[in-house]
């Protein structure tokens, strides 16, 4: 007994170091926003109302956060399938080379060192200013689009700069798997007369799997959360015709009237949908890993 | 030969890395220098036990100043120089001062946080619009008894007061309308419009002459926005006194004041291309090299336009909204103020300097620099020749005071003018909008 108990005690004290740094910055907040998101707080009184339940409601009926949370979605939607297509296919295409393999792979995983905040506004230069410049004079006229003033552009724009952000990520991700992909089983396949795409098809992708899995639910988490490329590209603009949940929430606590508690209360209902997808994740990864 | 390129590879990820941390050190560096005031009583008491035997040893004091224009930062940096120097050699203290500018997008939200979290800067500006909220909650102290109060010009000194008591500093108190090319509006033969259907002429004249009449910058949303600050505050000035008052009883609507939609248009129609991708710096170089003969911008952007190009010969003008004269009028308005953190650790250092901003000697210097209008007595310079064209509609009784808007409506204002120049509003919709964001406003200020 009081040997398990020293056990106990020493690992508690193992893990300390790590949870309190989790508690400080994770855990308090969380707790505390919890809180926040029931007061009529403008960020700035020292004195914090507390009104219940009402910014919930109050949400409801809120247009613009609605607005955000489709255009959201439909950014989640569209990065889910071309950053891991993009990613797989770079992947594949790079381990499938004999040389070389290593510059590639640093290439294609660099825009992910980089902040997004900064890649954003590189890419807002490259968007008003090198595309117009290519033509104006170079006759590219097939650039000449208002890549931040029109909605379908802008739109295009932040698939481009977010996947040119995260594809190396998910690649990385990809060829770990691929390099698990037992290399006989490929080889007794190309004996037996299978074409590349077939032994693809019905060897490699089924073998890799597991990291498809971990890749969608990855975007899907992360890329609910968008912020940093939306910010420094389009701000949101024009209008709102760009503005993604978080957007939305950063204006409403920010901006305008100022309003820290019911930006609170929004944040919690991202986090209440974040939430469900981690929870659905870590189920549907439970009962692949049984499969296994 | 496999090796190698291994090497390589991470070579590069290293450098990248390392450059990615120097990066990350700096803006610690900074973040460090904020910190440091409520380090320094303990570090000065130190040194004054270790080195008792010298006695006149400077009391040493940091100040942290946080300011909203970046694009001045030259200019306050020297004046913080010189009020360090002057505070050693008249007083023997040593301060040291952390002047941050953060960019204006962010600058409201910096500085909240900073407030909240207990880590406040001792003096900082805020826009005169926030006087209120910002002395509600207890950020600011009352200027009043101190010499810079008796300086300050009436008009403006109204500007920064709350109930009789002056509670910041302004810093920036601008008569503007729409900067002009003077030099093709002569090539042309063009005088300034006083009526919208001389604005039009105006375009007409100067589109068959082959120049764009207008600068669009509509990249950040402030800038459509000085399209409604300007017409309204004409439109309501000249002919509706009462619409904002209303306004605030929940008692009127943007549909009494539709008719400012008719110089938004001409504005937008003869305007450059490309304008959703033009931010208002770049659009203040363009019109400083001649790409459009009018930019619908403040005497603030002279700064950028001067610098641009030198030469420039530039004028301002009232924006018409309608063909009611009375209506054509220059905005007077104090944006910037200076406040004072009345829990400063070292107020009478701030206090200091809130004065030596308006100081007999050296304070014209800095306001003429930045290009700053006189607001107060010590300031005897000759403005530039755009400020005195400004200057003489107010001399001449045609102007007004800037209406002050819940911020939430003027933010809303620059959204829906974007969308309304993609097209994606009518204007119906953005009367519908604002009458209704104004509403939401009373209704969250009661």
């Amino acid at each position: 007994m009081t040997k398990k108990r020293r056990e106990n005690i020493s690992l508690l004290l193992f893990v300390a170091p790590a949870f309190i740094v989790y508690f400080i910055f994770k855990l308090y907040p969380t707790f505390s926003g919890i809180y926040y998101s029931m007061t009529a707080w403008n960020g700035l009184s020292k004195n914090k109302q507390f009104i219940g339940l009402a910014n919930f409601v109050e949400i409801f009926s809120d247009a613009n956060f609605w607005k955000s949370m489709l255009f959201t979605s439909k950014y989640v939607i569209v990065m889910l399938v071309v950053a891991n297509i993009i990613a797989l296919c770079l992947a594949v295409a790079i381990e499938s080379r004999s040389k070389a393999r290593g510059i590639f792979r640093t290439l294609f995983c660099m825009p992910n060192m980089i902040s997004m905040i900064i890649g954003g506004y590189m890419w807002n230069f490259i968007f008003t200013k090198v595309l117009y410049y290519l033509a104006d004079h170079w006759g590219m006229t097939f650039l000449d689009k208002s890549w931040i003033g029109d909605p379908k552009y802008a739109f295009l724009a932040i698939i481009i700069v977010s996947s040119w952000g995260i594809v190396g990520y998910l690649m990385i991700i990809y060829m770990a798997a691929l390099q698990g992909v037992p290399i006989h089983l490929i080889e007794s396949a190309s004996l037996d007369g299978a074409t590349s795409w077939q032994s693809f098809r019905k060897i490699t992708f089924p073998m890799i799997r597991h990291s498809l899995t971990i890749c969608i639910f990855w975007t899907l988490n992360s890329m609910f959360q968008v912020f940093d490329v939306i910010y420094s590209l389009t701000g949101g603009g024009p209008g709102r015709a760009t503005q993604s949940v978080a957007i939305n929430i950063y204006e409403e606590a920010f901006t305008g009237n100022i309003r820290y508690g019911y930006a609170t209360a929004k944040s919690m209902v991202l986090f209440l949908i974040v939430l469900m997808i981690t929870v659905i994740q870590i189920s549907v990864m439970k009962r692949k890993e049984q499969e296994l | 030969m496999k090796k190698m390129k291994r090497m390589i590879s991470l070579m590069v990820t290293i450098v990248l890395m390392l450059s990615l941390a120097a990066c990350g050190k700096s803006a610690d560096d900074t973040s460090d220098g904020t910190n440091a005031i409520t380090k320094t009583p303990e570090a000065t008491q130190d040194k004054d036990s270790e080195e008792a035997e010298e006695p006149a040893e400077p009391r040493e004091v940091e100040l942290s100043i946080m300011m909203s224009f970046p694009q001045y930062m030259d200019q306050w940096e020297t004046y913080c120089k010189q009020f360090e120097d002057k505070m050693l050699s008249e007083e023997n203290i040593k301060v040291k001062i952390n002047l941050e500018m953060p960019s204006s997008d962010q600058y409201d939200s910096v500085l909240q946080a900073r407030l909240t979290g207990d880590d406040a800067p001792d003096l900082y500006t805020i826009h005169s619009n926030n006087i209120k909220t910002y002395n509600e909650a207890g950020y600011l102290t009352d200027l009043s008894s101190e010499a810079l109060a008796g300086k300050i010009f009436d008009n403006v000194k109204k500007t920064v007061s709350v109930d009789e008591k002056l509670l910041a500093l302004p810093i920036e108190s601008t008569a503007w309308g729409v900067l002009y090319n003077k030099d093709i509006f002569e090539a042309c033969g063009l005088q300034v419009p006083n009526t919208l259907d001389e604005l039009n002429n105006v375009c007409k004249v100067l589109k068959e002459k082959g120049y764009t009449p207008f600068l669009l910058a509509y990249q950040e949303q402030w800038v459509p926005q000085l399209m409604t600050a300007l017409s309204i505050g004409g439109k309501v000035s000249g002919e509706l006194p009462d619409w904002l008052d209303r306004m605030y009883a929940d008692n009127g609507s943007y549909s009494e004041i539709s008719d400012i939609f008719g110089v938004i248009d001409v504005v937008m129609q003869n305007g450059t291309e490309r304008a959703m991708e033009e931010g208002s710096e770049a659009g203040s170089a363009d019109f400083a090299n001649g790409k459009a003969a009018m930019y619908l911008q403040g005497t603030w952007a002279s700064n950028t336009i001067i610098t641009t190009n030198p030469e420039m010969n530039m004028g301002v003008y009232a924006l018409p909204v309608n063909n009611n004269q009375a209506s054509t009028l220059i905005n007077l308005s104090t944006s910037t103020t200076l406040g004072v953190y009345p829990d400063s650790e070292n107020l009478d250092i701030a206090l200091k300097f809130a004065n030596y901003v308006l100081d007999d000697k050296a304070s014209s210097a800095l306001f003429q620099g930045c290009g700053f209008n006189p607001i107060a007595t010590v300031h005897d310079y000759e403005t530039s020749s755009w400020v005195k064209e400004a200057y003489q509609y107010v001399e001449a009784g045609r102007s007004y005071q800037d209406l002050v808007l819940p911020n939430a409506v003027t933010d809303e204002q620059g959204k829906l003018l974007q969308e309304y120049y993609v097209g994606a509003v009518t204007k119906e919709e953005i009367i519908e909008a604002l009458d209704a964001k104004f509403q939401e406003a009373n209704k969250l200020s009661k």
